[in-house]
């Protein structure tokens, strides 16, 4: 997963959550609201409810007084009068009740003081139909109207403790339609809140999947993390670097095992830092490479750096290192640092180097023995044949038989020397790979060859019979040198009586169709046979013949240095070509070249 | 009175080559006058005296102590008193590098030292006898190196 997935991811979970808490929050006040709302009513109705049963207890007091009150008319027995006076404390009692119940500032406290007026209004009452009772003066008329205001008292409290009742009923009705209408409004409420939590929680559960989801996946990727390192630390040690990380912003550095183990150090054998680093670099590099951080600031690559290091036991290391500035997501540089061990490569390098010097060398050598064997041997052998020369031009009379004979000996051997030199030259020529490839009619060098040795071929009477050669990138000197020795060595190997009939053959070829090419690199080739019909030689000396100096014969018969097959051989490796001897003794031999088409 | 003989001058330092070279003109009976220098320096030299007779023809021999047969051959055809006076390399190799530098530098023609008196002398008649003229006008490097 990439990194703006796990943002976006990150993002909608916080809004899941921000959104779910607001909402929690919501319903948690609504609910709060409902709850007070209901509490008041609840406190209400016990209100009403205790104000009633006062007034109903209060009633039912006043009433077992006025029993009592006609008990004691009726008996005069003033154990009623105690009992009824005693009424009056519970009276007062329930009336202080009532009070705190009511409370002081509504109406009903007004209707309560009205009736505390009444109840008192009773008691006086009383005390004064009992003056009248104990004087026996019951029928008078002020008794009787004493006695009827005294029911009358009692009509009005009943009807005040009605009014007060009502009153009580008539409050809590209203306070109960007040409430039905909220109770409608929160009846819809508790299903709102439930359907709300569900999708919390579904919301809850969707990010609870995200969250497990992603975790796998981390987790996952901590795994390849923890497997790509530990692989990482592998290839360093086997691929001999180590990495390095400079946290710009910060100036803080940090080194993989292997970097300190590259130094000869343990992993983590002292603080990452350049100034620790830079101990251990050899002094005439410290600038180079401290140059090299510097230009790291401002640039975003830095080019490879080759420098050396001195371990603690001495020993001198080359390392290259390379870095690249990369900016992580949170916006910080950081340069990552490649470095490796050298050493190895080095150090074969310089011995290439020595190698390629001696090389050089001797080459050279070979090339100042080349300029003597072509000027400095060639200048006495000149002379010597000169000097021959006049001899017999001036001196043949003078000398004797035996002399003549000695004398044809001497120049016969100042020829061969002569044939070994320029044959030895020519070798020398046929050594040097690095001649230029130039794309060339092979027609034209085969009869430039021909040329060469017009004088042999018209003195052997040869017939040379050609095939139509192809256009060939080759050394155009040294194909020429090839057809030219080829040829002349059939010329000089043919048979006394017989005169040669040599025939050049061409085909093109697919290295797989020919038997001597099954270890050939090139897919096609040019082959080119050579056939005579001379001497031929031993099928078992068909490898022999290329070597240097081989000769199958002696001397005086042929004339051959044993150079010229060898410089064949050389000419076409250096084509990266084949050549082959086939031969069968006094019948004949063929010389076969294979010369790659696009070498 | 100079036009009865041709005037030949040889740079070469071996005594030798130097014998068999007066012996082949004394044997061909040309009119001819062989002023012999060895070595480069003793040739620069004389040809740049103010009163020295310019040759006919300059046989050259490339290996030479003190200065070789190239850096005289610069010299010459750097001067123009002198760039005008046919020189013939007169060598015991001919490879192709000396071959190919003479002739680049302007020499006239190139002559491989033979191994035989009488090839010796058939070369000298044959350069001596040939007009300089049409043979450097139509001068190419396969007619460089001479062939008999």
């Amino acid at each position: 997963m990439r990194f703006e997935n796990y943002l976006k991811s990150e993002v909608s979970l916080k809004a899941i959550l921000i959104l779910s808490v607001f909402i929690i929050l919501l319903i948690g006040g609504f609910t709060y609201k409902y709850i007070t709302n209901l509490t008041y009513s609840q406190k209400l109705v016990n209100q009403t409810y205790n104000v009633n049963l006062q007034l109903k207890q209060l009633v039912s007091q006043l009433r077992r007084a006025e029993n009592l009150h006609k008990n004691y008319i009726l008996t005069k027995d003033a154990y009623y009068v105690n009992t009824y006076l005693d009424t009056k404390k519970s009276v007062n009692t329930t009336v202080q009740e009532l009070n705190n119940l009511i409370g002081a500032t509504n109406q009903q406290s007004q209707n309560l003081k009205t009736l505390d007026q009444l109840i008192n209004d009773l008691y006086l009452h009383f005390s004064k139909i009992n003056t009248f009772t104990e004087n026996d003066s019951v029928d008078t008329k002020i008794y009787n109207s004493l006695y009827y205001e005294e029911r009358l008292i009692m009509n009005d409290i009943i009807n005040q403790t009605d009014i007060m009742y009502n009153k009580e009923n008539e409050h809590l009705i209203t306070t109960y339609q007040k409430e039905e209408e909220y109770t409608n409004y929160i009846e819809f409420t508790p299903l709102f809140y439930f359907l709300t939590l569900l999708v919390i929680l579904m919301f809850i559960v969707m990010a609870y999947i995200k969250i497990s989801n992603d975790l796998k996946l981390i987790k996952a990727k901590n795994e390849l993390l923890l497997i790509s390192k530990e692989s990482s630390n592998q290839s360093e040690i086997i691929g001999k670097y180590g990495n390095w990380i400079w946290h710009v912003e910060a100036n803080t550095f940090q080194y993989s095992d292997n970097l300190y183990r590259m130094l000869g150090e343990e992993p983590n054998a002292f603080e990452a830092s350049p100034h620790n680093f830079l101990k251990f670099v050899h002094p005439e590099d410290v600038q180079k490479l401290t140059d090299g951080l510097n230009k790291m600031m401002d640039s975003k690559e830095l080019p490879f750096i080759n420098y050396r290091i001195i371990e603690k036991n001495g020993s001198i290391k080359y390392l290259k290192a390379y870095a690249k500035s990369i900016y992580g997501l949170d916006g910080q540089k950081r340069v990552l640092g490649t470095t490796t061990d050298i050493t190895e490569e080095t150090k074969n390098l310089l011995v290439l180097e020595e190698r390629n010097l001696e090389l050089e060398r001797n080459n050279k050598e070979l090339t100042a023995f080349n300029y003597a064997a072509s000027h400095d041997l060639q200048e006495p052998l000149r002379k010597i044949q000169t000097f021959v020369s006049r001899l017999q031009e001036k001196e043949m009379l003078n000398i004797s038989a035996t002399g003549i004979q000695y004398f044809e000996g001497i120049k016969s051997a100042v020829v061969r020397m002569r044939l070994l030199i320029d044959d030895l030259i020519h070798f020398s020529k046929a050594n040097k790979p690095h001649e230029v490839y130039v794309r060339k009619d092979l027609n034209t060098l085969f009869e430039n060859a021909k040329k060469d040795l017009a004088e042999i071929i018209e003195e052997k009477k040869a017939e040379i019979i050609t095939d139509k050669l192809p256009e060939a990138r080759i050394i155009a000197f040294q194909i020429q040198q090839l057809f030219s020795n080829l040829l002349s060595n059939s010329l000089k190997y043919s048979k006394k009586d017989t005169s040669p009939i040599i025939k050049i053959n061409y085909s093109k070829v697919i290295s797989a169709a020919e038997s001597h090419l099954s270890k050939a690199v090139e897919g096609s080739y040019h082959k080119i046979t050579v056939t005579d019909n001379g001497i031929g030689f031993e099928q078992k000396y068909s490898n022999k013949i290329f070597e240097l100096f081989t000769r199958l014969h002696n001397k005086q018969d042929y004339s051959g240095t044993g150079i010229g097959l060898s410089i064949c051989k050389k000419i076409v490796e250096n084509h990266k070509g084949y050549i082959f001897s086939k031969g069968e003794s006094n019948i004949g031999a063929v010389f076969t070249i294979y010369i790659p088409i696009h070498p | 009175m100079y036009n009865d003989y041709i005037n030949i001058i040889l740079a070469d330092d071996d005594d030798d080559d130097i014998l068999f070279f007066t012996d082949a003109f004394e044997n061909l009976k040309i009119k001819t006058k062989v002023k012999v220098f060895k070595d480069g320096i003793e040739l620069m030299d004389y040809l740049t005296t103010e009163d020295a007779l310019m040759p006919d023809i300059l046989f050259l021999d490339l290996n030479m102590p003190k200065k070789s047969g190239l850096e005289c051959l610069i010299e010459i055809k750097d001067n123009p008193k002198m760039s005008e006076i046919v020189v013939a390399i007169y060598s015991t190799s001919a490879s192709e590098e000396d071959i190919e530098k003479t002739f680049v530098l302007g020499a006239n023609i190139y002559i491989k030292k033979p191994a035989d008196f009488i090839k010796l002398k058939k070369v000298l008649s044959k350069v001596v006898s040939i007009n300089w003229q049409y043979h450097t006008n139509n001068l190419n490097k396969n007619s460089f190196l001479l062939r008999l």
